[in-house]
């Protein structure tokens, strides 16, 4: 019993990981627009389970709170928009199968280029740690966001700071795309 | 202090989830009664004072028992309680219908999805500091072992709550699309937008409570607003707390902001379609989130599960009830009476305050409650960077 258990405590992982691939292929098979958007929910709690199988705390309940709570549901409130008009059907999601195809195969030969020595190389041994120093004098299992923050707001500062003006950027230019529509 | 082996800390887990169920399925009946008593009064009427239908079979039994009950004077106010089980079993035995042209999967996972979401939340709620109680050694298979106040001591728990709670809209959009029926998808869409707006002041509200107390952890927060501070934790924090309120009153879907299931524009909403039990099951989260707002109101803003600050619990002491000394510091049951206190503001301020319209409930989010909220954070920095 004990033996399970801690078995299973240690793979959580790699079922957290198979259950959200379970869930992105019932997304990318299914048939209507709603069942998708239900499995890349599924998708998206698994990953979040990933990361607290890998006690990253902070990143999961922000996986959560941002994919699962936000994005996902202005997902889904666009799909039922859209459903609504009258646009679905088979064909428009048909229409774009050819280039859909390319595109996994592009991103399929980026992922294998840019991720091939961390898989099959030396690297796969130890864990891929940027710069250990930004942990000093935290515990990270128990102060997870303490740690992220020390990363984000002190060393990495600068290009936080111009990865958020880049969203701000887009999100007045969708302002301003939505308002000429109007006029 | 032994250490529990994986399989007992398991066992543990369980029954600190069992706990919490019990107490779920305790103050949600609970609540539904008062809030038909509460508002009755509030209307100058009696509120629910027997069963329906008559004087014959069980239902006449049980009136004319309840009626005898009500010529003592503090149980007449309880005649109704037997309506309870009347509900629940007619919840449990009605026909469950399934409208034709709905899409079964979704139909069917949605009612679950918005009770789910409501429990878990519990997960990161601490119900009392430290340990609750500990298990006598004859006690089969986890004999002296410890049982903490909180079934998860999540170093995040506050993004853990957050999180969670915002999965509870998909069972109402999903329930809304689901239906196939043209009031459920309009409750539902309204209930999306009104949801996902109001949960950010929400979200600022309780930025405020972590800028002050330096943690993110739900039994940290407590501790720190309620005795870590030198002052208590709701003194700088007035104007937190109402938006905090306000918004948990929105999230929730309760008068004055019920969008989603405006009965007189909307039919029922969202659960136009549904009946049986799954109708129940969107009544309870219903009712299980607006427990899960109360609980973290009383944990953030007025002190959860501490005692009362500046030496006044000395003051009170000897007005409690002598037996609640034998269960140690009576930590669960200031908890518990926080939360029905404001339990008791949902139903007041649904008895008091007429709906908005639905331009007004977007109006009043994003002019004014976000940037209150965005003041009160300021506030709350000040007072972190001054008087802590």
């Amino acid at each position: 019993m004990e033996h399970l258990l801690e078995t299973i405590g240690r793979n959580m992982f790699a079922i957290f990981g198979v259950l959200s691939l379970c869930g992105a292929a019932f997304m990318v098979a299914s048939r209507s627009a709603i069942h998708s958007v239900l499995g890349f929910l599924f998708t998206m709690l698994c990953i979040a389970g990933c990361f607290l199988a890998l006690e990253a705390e902070f990143l999961g309940m922000a996986q959560i709170l941002v994919y699962a709570g936000g994005i996902v549901v202005l997902f889904l409130f666009v799909v039922m928009l859209v459903e609504m008009s009258k646009k679905s059907g088979p064909e428009v999601f048909q229409l774009q199968s050819r280039y859909a195809v390319a595109a996994v195969l592009i991103g399929a030969a980026a992922f294998v280029g840019v991720f091939r020595k961390v898989i099959f190389g030396s690297a796969s041994a130890e864990a891929l740690v940027l710069r250990p120093e930004l942990a000093q004098g935290l515990n990270v299992a128990k102060q997870n966001a303490q740690a992220v923050s020390r990363g984000l707001f002190a060393d990495y500062l600068l290009p936080f700071e111009i990865l958020s003006v880049i969203l701000l950027v887009a999100l007045v230019g969708a302002v301003v795309l939505a308002k000429t529509e109007r006029v | 202090m032994p250490i529990p082996t994986l399989s007992q800390s398991i066992v543990i887990t369980l029954i600190q989830c069992l706990l919490v169920v019990v107490f779920v399925f305790v103050v949600v009946p609970l609540t539904v009664f008062a809030e038909r008593k509460v508002l009755g009064y509030l209307q100058q009427r009696l509120g629910s004072t027997r069963v329906a239908s008559g004087h014959v079979g069980i239902t006449g039994w049980m009136n004319r028992g309840m009626w005898k009950w009500g010529r003592i004077p503090v149980l007449s106010y309880w005649r109704g309680i037997p309506g309870l089980v009347a509900d629940i079993l007619k919840l449990i035995l009605k026909e469950d219908v399934i409208p034709a042209k709905a899409d079964k999967f979704v139909f069917f996972i949605a009612p679950a999805l918005s009770m789910v979401s409501a429990v878990v939340v519990f997960a990161a709620v601490s119900f009392v500091p430290g340990v609750f109680f500990t298990f006598p050694k004859w006690f089969p298979f986890v004999g002296g072992l410890p049982v903490s106040g909180g079934i998860a001591d999540i170093n995040v728990g506050l993004l853990w709550i957050l999180g969670v709670a915002s999965v509870g809209v998909y069972g109402i959009v999903l329930a809304g699309w689901a239906s196939n029926s043209k009031y459920p998808l309009l409750g539902g869409l309204r209930s999306a937008a009104q949801m996902v707006s109001y949960e950010v002041p929400l979200a600022i509200s309780l930025l405020a409570p972590v800028v002050l107390s330096a943690s993110l952890n739900f039994a940290e927060m407590s501790e720190r607003m309620a005795v870590g501070l030198p002052f208590w934790g709701l003194v700088p924090q007035v104007l937190g707390f109402l938006i905090y309120l306000t918004c948990g009153f929105a999230e929730t879907n309760r008068l004055p902001f019920d969008m989603p299931e405006a009965e007189n524009e909307l039919v029922a909403g969202f659960h136009t379609e549904y009946s049986g039990m799954k109708f129940g099951f969107f009544y309870l989260a219903e009712y299980i989130n607006m427990t899960v707002v109360a609980a973290l109101a009383a944990g953030f803003f007025l002190g959860g599960p501490w005692l009362l600050p500046f030496g006044l619990q000395g003051l009170l002491n000897p007005y409690l009830p002598g037996f609640l000394s034998w269960f140690g510091e009576p930590h669960a049951i200031f908890f518990a009476v926080k939360i029905i206190f404001i339990l008791f503001t949902y139903i007041w301020v649904r008895g008091t305050i007429p709906r908005y319209r639905y331009d007004q409930v977007m109006s009043v989010a994003w002019k004014y409650l976000i940037p209150m909220a965005l003041v009160n954070l300021l506030l709350a920095a000040l007072v972190r960077c001054f008087a802590v």
